[in-house]
């Protein structure tokens, strides 16, 4: 569905220092440089994928998406997304995609989304049965019927991301291109986001792309990541090898009868939290099967679990590892 | 007072900085005033093409007429309007509470938060306008005129300022009040003829309603010395009240806009 | 091209719905429109002593009513819009929708033309009571006012259109869009009729894309020019407007380029 071979963004920007005098200065001089967004990123997306990527700000996530959409246009390199060149901006290409930013909206803000519906049913050409049926269907899955007669300005921010999703979605593309379409959102709105848009790309097998700082996002949806630092893929595959690769520990939560001596739990691990009924102890890959074989002998257990390392602290040794190297 | 003069500093320099940031938009907006200042001469140059005295004005006197309403456009779409704009965002952002938090007064800090550099070239203008009006009336003004005429522009720029502290009052009630300055902006335009050109209920209007002969006509009269003392000290008196009222009116929005978001 | 025809119908009553949506800043900005009125009130005190360049006190209020209802009734407003979108990156979500979002602006614009009539309608009756006299008698030349109003709008759209686009570079196209309001100003009629500038400034004027937008509708409701001439007028409008139809295809391309090269 989607091949990108070696692409290349690079942009070229005047540099702005702060400041009254350099603000003069800028007045008769002006200092470009180049900023390199995108540096040769290869990978290809099967058709109905859900996609991550990961990265930390300006790593070059939302240029990548912006290529994959058209909006930019490739320095170097090779895209094709269904078959087209995004950036001839086909219009059969643009029935088949559509962009979804967490921050931006196409909804017309004094009107009720029901109009932006109207319109966009108009620009795509959507043929009306099918347009009524996709209403229905979203309305039931979104839980939109009281929220589309409202003028947009008076919905929550929750409600709007709703009914932007929806807007986004009436012409079923084939190719869903989100972008941090939860920022800002409380956790239950998260769930019901991440759930519709497993739901939308399971019914019509869309593929689906999705970068997000909520790494339950990407946990929740992507099967498979990719982590963009620097304008570079540092990792391509299914996210929990990312979580291997990175961290290759566990972690073993002891839940204790009674209160222990912390010399008897050094041998096990790396202490990182005790407390008298709650142990949470880290281990290493190879050390793991020997660690729970001797809690389970030696100590006063109610329950044991392994668990892997949070998500965020993953993502933030990952990054500070790119920015090591 | 002196730390209202670094607060209004600070301001003007961090507006000085933006403005500049944008290099284009800084010369643009440079001849743009110029131009601006060229299309309103334009009217008066050719209206008096074809008449000498219009309504008992002479094209000099017009003129300085005209120089008082370059110089006050200047203050209002180079400070006033702006930094109302801004609070109208913040309004609709709720950021507002941001400036409120200050330890400043909110109006002085709300009505300077931007300004138009390059709007000085109005002032500029008026000068250039005033110089050569005068030259073709053949004398300057007399000290005390000038004094009086110092004393009417204050008074002009009060009331103008308290106009826009209005408007931005009503922001906290209804939102969309970007219109409304730029109603007023656009009302604002009649101050370029003197009230004398108007008749019948339009005088009433632009002397008491809306004081737009307080604005141009009476400080340009001051100067010509054709402005009795009575009606100078009216006017004086009148701004300086209007100015308290739209102080009382902001300090009670501010209230009611705090009692309200919290 | 056709499927944005296609489409049109649903944008004029988006477009409508809107400014109903928005009717108290319509009657807002139409009584900002007030320029000819402050331009009335000078030359009115000037003409008292007698007519100027043909122009009585009653021949300068049907020049500037009229004036004042052609402003009303060509509105647009998509530099503003487009150079907002640009700045929000909203423009981005629009790109991406499969008909060109100058459709829509262009469809917004039109359907507030309904809302206009309603405060250009006392307007009229204001004219016919105070200056009927002075009106065009030639049925045919009201007939004419028709599509010459829409190339006036057309004019009006396309420049704004295409100054707009050039926000796709710089940081503030509407600075541009100022410059080209200031020479407009004087130069279509707005401020002073072209009748009462000096010859040779005159004769420029009318050459100009300006004049058109303006001017030549004012002009054909005062019935200046006779049938024949009148028609020709309309011939020349519609070339600028073509004209400028190209200009805003270029400009459009052109800054779609450069925004797919650096960014919005």
């Amino acid at each position: 569905m989607i091949e990108v071979e070696h692409l290349r963004k690079w942009y070229r920007v005047h540099r702005r220092e702060p400041g009254l005098k350099a603000a003069l200065r800028s007045l008769l001089h002006r200092p470009y440089e180049d900023v390199k967004a995108v540096e040769d990123i290869s990978f290809s997306i099967g058709a109905g994928e859900r996609v991550g990527f990961l990265g930390p700000n300006g790593a070059g996530k939302t240029t990548t998406l912006k290529v994959l959409a058209g909006l930019l246009h490739p320095t170097e390199g090779r895209v094709a997304v269904g078959g087209f060149l995004p950036q001839e901006r086909a219009r059969e290409f643009l029935t088949q995609i559509t962009l979804v930013m967490g921050q931006k909206q196409q909804l017309l803000w004094d009107l009720p989304p029901s109009e932006t519906f109207a319109l966009n049913r108009a620009i795509y050409d959507i043929p009306r049965a099918q347009y009524e049926e996709t209403v229905a269907e979203l309305t039931a899955l979104l839980e939109l019927a009281p929220l589309l007669g409202k003028p947009t300005r008076q919905l929550s921010l929750g409600e709007r991301m709703k009914c932007e999703l929806a807007v986004a979605l009436l012409h079923r593309p084939k190719v869903l291109f989100l972008d941090e379409p939860t920022i800002g959102l409380d956790v239950s709105m998260q769930a019901t986001v991440r759930t519709f848009v497993r739901a939308y790309n399971e019914r019509f097998s869309a593929t689906v792309i999705l970068t997000s700082h909520y790494m339950e996002d990407v946990a929740a949806l992507c099967p498979r990541v990719m982590v963009i630092d620097k304008g570079r893929l540092i990792f391509d595959g299914a996210l929990p090898d990312l979580i291997r690769r990175v961290r290759p520990d566990k972690r073993v939560l002891l839940r204790l009868s009674k209160p222990v001596e912390q010399r008897d739990l050094l041998p096990l691990g790396t202490i990182i939290s005790q407390n008298d009924a709650e142990v949470i102890i880290q281990v290493s890959q190879e050390g793991l099967q020997a660690s729970v074989a001797r809690a389970l002998s030696t100590l006063p257990l109610r329950d044991l679990t392994v668990e892997d390392p949070p998500l965020e602290e993953v993502m933030r040794d990952l990054f500070a590892q790119g920015n090591a190297a | 007072m002196m730390r209202l003069l670094r607060v209004i500093r600070a301001q003007l320099r961090a507006s000085l900085a933006l403005a500049l940031q944008y290099r284009l938009e800084f010369l643009v907006e440079g001849l743009l005033a110029l131009l601006w200042m060229a299309v309103t001469l334009v009217p008066l140059l050719v209206v008096f093409g074809a008449r000498g005295t219009v309504a008992g004005w002479s094209f000099a006197e017009m003129l300085v007429v005209l120089g008082w309403f370059v110089a006050l456009k200047g203050v209002l779409e180079g400070t006033l309007s702006p930094s109302l704009m801004q609070v109208v965002e913040h309004v609709r952002k709720g950021t507002l509470d941001f400036v409120l938090l200050k330890p400043a007064d909110a109006q002085l800090l709300v009505s300077l938060s931007k300004i138009e550099p390059w709007r000085v070239i109005d002032f500029a203008g008026a000068a250039v306008i005033f110089t050569y009006a005068f030259r073709q009336i053949g004398h300057a003004p007399s000290a005390a005129d000038l004094l009086l005429s110092a004393a009417l522009l204050l008074a002009a720029v009060l009331v103008l300022y308290s106009i826009a502290i209005l408007v931005v009052s009503i922001a906290f009630v209804a939102v969309r009040v970007d219109n409304l300055l730029y109603l007023f902006q656009s009302v604002f335009d009649v101050a370029r003829w003197p009230s004398s050109v108007f008749r019948g209920a339009l005088a009433m209007i632009f002397t008491y309603v809306l004081p737009l002969a307080l604005m141009t006509t009476y400080p340009a009269l001051a100067l010509l010395g054709k402005l009795n003392a009575r009606t100078a000290l009216g006017a004086l008196l009148g701004a300086f009240v209007f100015a308290g009222l739209a102080r009382l009116i902001w300090l009670s929005s501010i209230r009611r806009y705090t009692s309200a978001s919290s | 091209m056709m499927a944005a025809l296609k489409a049109y119908p649903q944008m004029l009553k988006t477009g409508f719905a809107e400014a109903v949506a928005y009717r108290a800043e319509f009657l807002i900005w139409m009584f900002a429109t007030n320029m000819p009125l402050v331009m009335l009130a000078i030359w009115a005190a000037a003409a008292r002593s007698g007519p100027i360049a043909g122009y009585s006190q009653t021949g300068f209020t049907a020049y500037y009513l009229c004036a004042l209802l052609v402003r009303l009734m060509t509105g647009a407003w998509v530099v503003w819009e487009l150079t907002m979108d640009i700045r929000q990156g909203t423009f981005a979500l629009q790109l991406l929708r499969p008909i060109n979002p100058l459709w829509q602006r262009s469809a917004d614009n039109l359907a507030a033309i309904p809302m206009r009539g309603i405060v250009a309608l006392p307007v009229v009756g204001i004219l016919l009571w105070l200056a009927r006299g002075e009106l065009s008698h030639d049925p045919l030349q009201w007939l004419l006012l028709c599509p010459a109003l829409m190339g006036a709008w057309l004019l009006y759209f396309l420049v704004q259109a295409s100054i707009g686009t050039l926000a796709l570079r710089f940081e503030s196209a509407s600075s541009l869009f100022d410059a080209w309001l200031g020479f407009s100003n004087i130069l279509s009629g707005y401020l002073i009729p072209l009748d009462l500038f000096p010859r040779a400034v005159r004769d420029i004027a009318l050459f100009l894309p300006f004049r058109f937008q303006l001017s030549y509708p004012i002009e054909l409701m005062l019935g200046r020019w006779s049938r024949g001439e009148a028609l020709e007028l309309l011939a020349a409008q519609w070339a600028y407007v073509a004209l400028f139809f190209m200009i805003t295809r270029f400009a459009w391309r052109s800054g779609l380029r450069h925004y797919a090269a650096y960014g919005g």
